[in-house]
Order: C-alpha cells, then structure tokens, then sequence
C-alpha cells in the first residue's frame, strides 16, 4: 500500500521533470496501462481469454473521436460517453461469446474484433475507412473549462481515469461479485452448482472490461488527434494480452507495469535493430517459462526474500 | 504498441561533414543545425516511392550542405520508417518535434499520413511541406495555415489527363483504383472530367492497399467494353497489375491510361509498361536550365536519370529552401509568410506557391511510355504539355469548371 502511495506521488510529480517527449510516452503508458488492466478483469480474474480486446479499445477511440469530432460535447462528457458506448456494445458481445467455453470463446472475441475491423475498413461516413479520423479535437468544457487541452492538463486526466479504474477494480475483485469470479475461474462447474448463474457473471465481467478497455480507447484518440483501423487490428489484441501476461495477470497492478514495460522496450529495442519483435519474443518466452507471475510476481518475491 | 512488429526504427543522421566545414572554419562553437524531419514509408506497398523521395532530400541537403548549408547552417535530416501506418507517422513526427526539436517536415508519402499530421502542425509550430500528397483536400477542406504543397496534387495530375482525353477518339472508360483516399478521390475527378468530355464511364472497381493478385479486376474490366481504362494505382500494386494485364494481353484490348506514369514501375515491370499513357509530376527530359543542372549533377553522383517522385519532391527541397532563405528563419510563422505567393524557378519550370491554399501552381505533362532504340528500359515521353493557368485548380477546389 505504501509503494502504491509512492508511485502515485511520483506520477503525479512526472510533469514537473520530465521532457514533453517523455511525457507523451507516459502518457500514452498510462493509457495502454489502464487497457492492459481491463484485461486483466476477463483474463487474471475469470479466466477468459480474450483475443480480441482491440475490439473494446478500437470502439471507445472511435466513439470518442466522432463525439469530438462531430458534436459540441466536452472532452470529459465524450470520454465517459464513449466508455459506456463500448460496455453496452459488449453485452452484446459477450451475450454471444459466452455460448462457448475455452478456445471456442477466445476464437469468437478474435472473430468480433475482426468483424469490427473490416467495419471500419469500409463504413467511410463513421470511421474515416483507411483515412481513419484526424484533426480529433480536444474540446473545452465543461464549464469553460480549458486544462484538458493542455500537454499535462490531459495527461492528469488520463492518470485520474487509471487511478479511479484502478480503485474501481481492486473494490470489485474483493467483493462478492469477485469471489465467484474466481469462483468461474477455478471451478465452473462447482460455481454453477452453487447456485451462481456463471453465465451472466461472466457477461457482466465482459461487459465491464469492455467499458474500461472503451475508456482508454477513448483516451487514446484526443491524445493522439487521430485514430484508425490498426486501433482495431487482431495484431494489438495480441499485444495487449501479452502486456497482461508479461506483467503478472490476476494482480491488476501487473498488466500496468506489463503496459509500461512493452512501451519502453519496444522503444529502445527498435533503436538498435529492426527486428525487436524477435527479441521481444524472446524475452515473452523467458517470462512465460521462468516467471509466469510476471514483472510484478518477480518485485513482490524479491519484497518477500 | 500499434505499430506493425516489422517497423523498424532507423534514425540516420546526415549532417557531420558540412557542420564541421561551416561551423570550424568561422568560430569553434558548432553551429546549430537545421533539422528537417522526414518521417518516410520505407517499406510496405509505397515503400518504394518513400525510397525515391528520401534520395532526393538526401541529395538536395548534400548539395546544400555542400555550398555552406541554409543560412549559414548545415541542413539536417531526420529520417524515421513509418511504414506506411498514419499512427505511426503521427507519433513519429511527434517525437521528432519534441525531442530532435524539429520545426520543418517533408517527405511523409501517402495521403492519408499527411491527412493525420496536419491537424498537429498548429500545436506543433511545425511547417509541412508535401513532396508528393496528392488527396486534393489537402489543400481543399482540409487545409491548415502551417501545409504547403508544391508537388502536382492528384486532380492537377488527373487534369493533364483529361485535357488529353479531350483531343482523343476513345468514348467508353473504365477505372480501376487503390482503395484508400487518393484512389477514390482521384477516381472522382475522373469520373466527372471524362463525362464533361463527353465520354462514357463505365464503372470502376477499387483493389485493397497491397492486393497480388488483379486476375478478376482484369476480367471485369475486359467485359466492361471499354476503350480505355484509367489506373490509380501506385508501388508493388501499381507493378502486379501492370505485369499481369501485360500476360492477360489488356492492353490489345484497352488502352492504359494512368494519373501517374511512375519509372520506378517501368523499371519494375520493363515491357509490360510499354504503351502506357499518363500524366507524369515530373518527367527528366524536361527542356529548362535548372531541370538540365539537376539531372546532370544527379547522373554524376547516381549515374540514371532521375524519375518521377525524385523531382518533385526535389522541387519541395528546392522551394522549402527558397523559402527558409527568404525568411532568414526557420520559424513557422516567417516560413510561412515567405511562403505565401513564393515564385520560384525549379525542375519543372515557373512555380508559384499562392497564398490561397497554397498549392503551388506549375505545369502539367502527359507522356508515353516507349521502347527507344539503344535504351535498355522503355522511357516516358512527354506528348503534351500544359500551362499552370489550365492544369491548377481553383483555391481550395478539387474540380474544374471547364
């Protein structure tokens, strides 16, 4: 708790010492972060893997971007809307990917990603097609209210979303609702002779992850001023899943870090080679055989010994 | 994170010799560079022109540096792979802007690249100026004050066309283009140039960014019934379609007209481009003083002619310096009002940059793909020419009244 207290101090403190060019970077970590931990909820909490989490992210950059684009709505009121756009949508989604269990289930979230993808390849009057939105503004309000269009002003934004995400998830997974979540992940069937209807619980837990991975979608697009196919891209539903694993899934703290980790690797990685995929692979295997907790497994055994 | 895995991320710097030539022989504190940011698609589909125009700054900052630099400084250049993806080029401009301290881009290849990083341009202080983007939005709805284009935008490079069209026999036309802004867009003004020529336009159909393989393009397009059928196409797609119509023998059949004729797919595809008809932004046979200095000192350092999207994008290098040496700055503002109404004498002739929507405005050429006797790949061969007046359009139009 009092390492939580620090980083937070730290975040807050980031604009003060940090060049713009760092800023961006963490900014954006942040925003991958809090995606990266919407996953978490579906992969650490439930066990349903999800190959395709750009769905959620893709939904909430587009929604926001036409908000902004299209209306008068303040940048917050388009952010919070956009989230909840992509919640909704998802139980839909997760109505019809919970027919089926284990691959089957994974294999129908990648089909739904896909399927919003060519969407938007084609849907010129909503998406932009292979243009993608541009020129996505950051719009005053409420109130008149102008800090959201500054560099750190909308880095603070995103920082509260995290941490208010953060706060929501940690009360979520400790309650109730998220003992038979685990419940769900150790032991379906047990659950379901219980008494617990899984089913809805897991459309729920979709749901909610798909609201928040909506949310830093649409962080994503007013801080980048643009958004486009690729956001939806079975390629990034991978990444995402990996920044899951790498960091340490079931800890929601994890995936953050994992987030963070892939951003600055692949940023240095590919300042000296072109083919940083590879070592990142590489180093996905190292974790996946030699520390399947994760970055944040590997600080908390270190804090034990 | 959305970066395809295979992007790399090369910074080549190019400026050392220049620097310490400028900077040694006047005082011992180093001049500060001016830095042009260059973030190109090296690979994927339009790899191969982003290769072109990065071979033209390259060569125009040598020359430059070469004679002191600009401003007494050594010219710089910042070149990143964007590969091709608007995020990617966004970000990388991004990071060239905040960390290299960049205040002046070129070279970003496709359209909808330049359509994602115009927005940026205000919040960055940055100038952009295009040495190729043709989406004529760009300068239309789209325009903001900090982008400047003085390369032939597509409908200029379409309009070359169309006046030609007008003096040919060929009624019946059909299209074919890469599905993304510039193919529909371009494909638009055809469409409506060729019917105010009194021609019928038959359809077209549009081949998603990469495809392999035309075979059932090729088959509609036969059945259309046209006589001629307009490609707006460009790199590896540009080259599949061209070698394939050539082993479907289309071009018996149809005549190939093209917005661009682009030697980087002549020398692709060698014969199969043989007959071929299109407008060219730049063709090297071009009869001017400047353009014979600069294809004779491009042979001697590269030893071939230069091609097509190497002289625009040289005609950018050479008005962004006329430029930067008007304003005696680099600064967004004073480069822009040095801009604004620029004439400057380059490759390809008189090009006026106007103040309007500043599209500069030049000449326009249709040329001929042929077979020349002691050549070993076919050339281009300019068959009209057209004056500025007729080839730009209005101020932030897209389409000509006439």
């Amino acid at each position: 708790m009092r390492g939580l207290i620090i980083a937070v101090i730290v975040l807050a403190a980031a604009p003060l010492g940090l060049p713009p060019f760092a800023m961006t970077l963490l900014t954006e970590a942040l925003i991958l972060g809090l995606l990266a931990m919407s996953l978490d909820l579906m992969v650490g909490y439930t066990r349903l893997i999800s190959f395709g989490h750009a769905a959620a992210y893709g939904l909430g950059a587009y929604t926001c971007g036409d908000l902004l684009l299209h209306t008068t709505l303040p940048l917050p009121f388009a952010v919070l809307a956009a989230a909840l756009a992509s919640g909704v949508i998802a139980i839909g989604v997760a109505w019809t990917c919970t027919l089926a269990k284990g691959v089957s289930f994974s294999m129908l979230t990648l089909a739904f990603a896909q399927l919003l993808y060519a969407v938007a390849f084609k849907w010129t009057a909503v998406t932009g097609a292979s243009d993608g939105l541009a020129g996505i503004p950051r719009r005053a309000g409420p109130f008149g209210l102008t800090v959201f269009q500054t560099k750190n002003g909308y880095y603070y934004l995103v920082l509260a979303c995290l941490l208010g995400a953060y706060a929501f998830c940690r009360s979520l997974v400790q309650s109730p609702f998220g003992a038979v979540l685990r419940g769900i992940r150790e032991n379906e069937p047990k659950t379901l002779s219980l008494g617990y209807n899984t089913r809805l619980y897991k459309i729920a837990v979709v749901a909610i992850s798909f609201a928040l991975g909506g949310l830093s979608g649409a962080l994503y697009s007013p801080f980048a001023g643009f958004a486009n196919t690729d956001l939806l891209f079975w390629l990034f539903s991978g990444q995402v899943l990996i920044m899951v694993i790498v960091g340490g899934k079931g800890t929601l703290i994890g995936p953050i870090l994992g987030a963070a980790f892939f951003m600055l690797l692949e940023h240095v990685l590919s300042l000296y080679t072109e083919s940083w995929a590879l070592f990142f692979g590489l180093i996905f295997i190292g974790f996946v055989t030699f520390a399947p907790d994760g970055i944040w497994g590997l600080m908390r055994r270190r804090a034990r010994v | 994170m959305t970066t395809h895995s295979s992007v790399p991320r090369r910074i080549l710097l190019q400026s050392a010799a220049a620097a310490s030539l400028v900077g040694g022989g006047r005082s011992a504190v180093a001049v500060d560079p001016i830095k042009i940011g260059m973030p190109v698609t090296l690979t994927g589909a339009l790899g191969s022109i982003g290769t072109q125009m990065r071979q033209a700054c390259e060569f125009w900052a040598k020359q430059v540096n070469a004679k002191g630099g600009l401003l007494g400084r050594p010219v710089e250049l910042i070149i990143e792979d964007t590969a091709g993806n608007p995020s990617n080029t966004v970000r990388k401009a991004q990071e060239m802007v905040e960390r290299n301290g960049v205040r002046l881009l070129t070279c970003i290849v496709a359209s909808n690249e330049a359509l994602a990083v115009a927005p940026k341009l205000a919040e960055w202080d940055a100038i952009f100026v295009s040495g190729d983007n043709g989406d004529g939005r760009l300068t239309g709805e789209s325009l903001v004050p900090n982008f400047f284009r003085p390369n032939t935008s597509g409908p200029m490079g379409t309009r070359a066309v169309t006046l030609w069209l007008r003096d040919s026999p060929m009624k019946k036309f059909y299209g074919i283009g890469m599905d993304y802004a510039w193919g529909h867009n371009s494909m638009d003004v055809f469409e409506r140039e060729a019917k105010r020529a009194g021609k019928e336009f038959l359809g077209a159909v549009f081949s998603p960014t990469g495809t392999k393989d035309f075979s059932t393009y090729i088959t509609k397009i036969r059945q259309s019934g046209a006589e001629g059928c307009y490609l707006v196409l460009a790199g590896d797609d540009n080259n599949a379609f061209l070698s394939q119509a050539n082993q479907y023998r289309l071009g018996d059949k149809v005549q190939l007209l093209t917005e661009q004729v682009d030697e980087g797919s002549i020398n692709a595809v060698g014969d199969a481009a043989v007959g071929l008809v299109g407008g060219s932004r730049y063709p090297a046979t071009l009869d001017n003083p400047a353009n014979k200095a600069f294809v004779a000192s491009w042979q001697k350092e590269y030893g071939r002619l230069p091609q097509m999207f190497e002289g625009d994008q040289y005609q950018s290098c050479v008005v962004l310096q006329a430029a930067i040496e008007k304003a005696g700055s680099i600064e967004a503002a004073k480069v822009r009002a040095a801009m604004e109404g620029l004439v400057v004498d380059s490759v390809k002739g008189r090009v006026e940059m106007r103040a309007c929507d500043h599209q500069g405005e030049q000449a326009g050429f249709v040329v001929k793909v042929v077979k020349k006797a002691g050549m070993e790949r076919p050339v281009p061969e300019v068959i009209a020419t057209y004056p500025a007046k007729r080839i730009t359009p209005a101020c932030n139009k897209m389409s000509y009244d006439d």
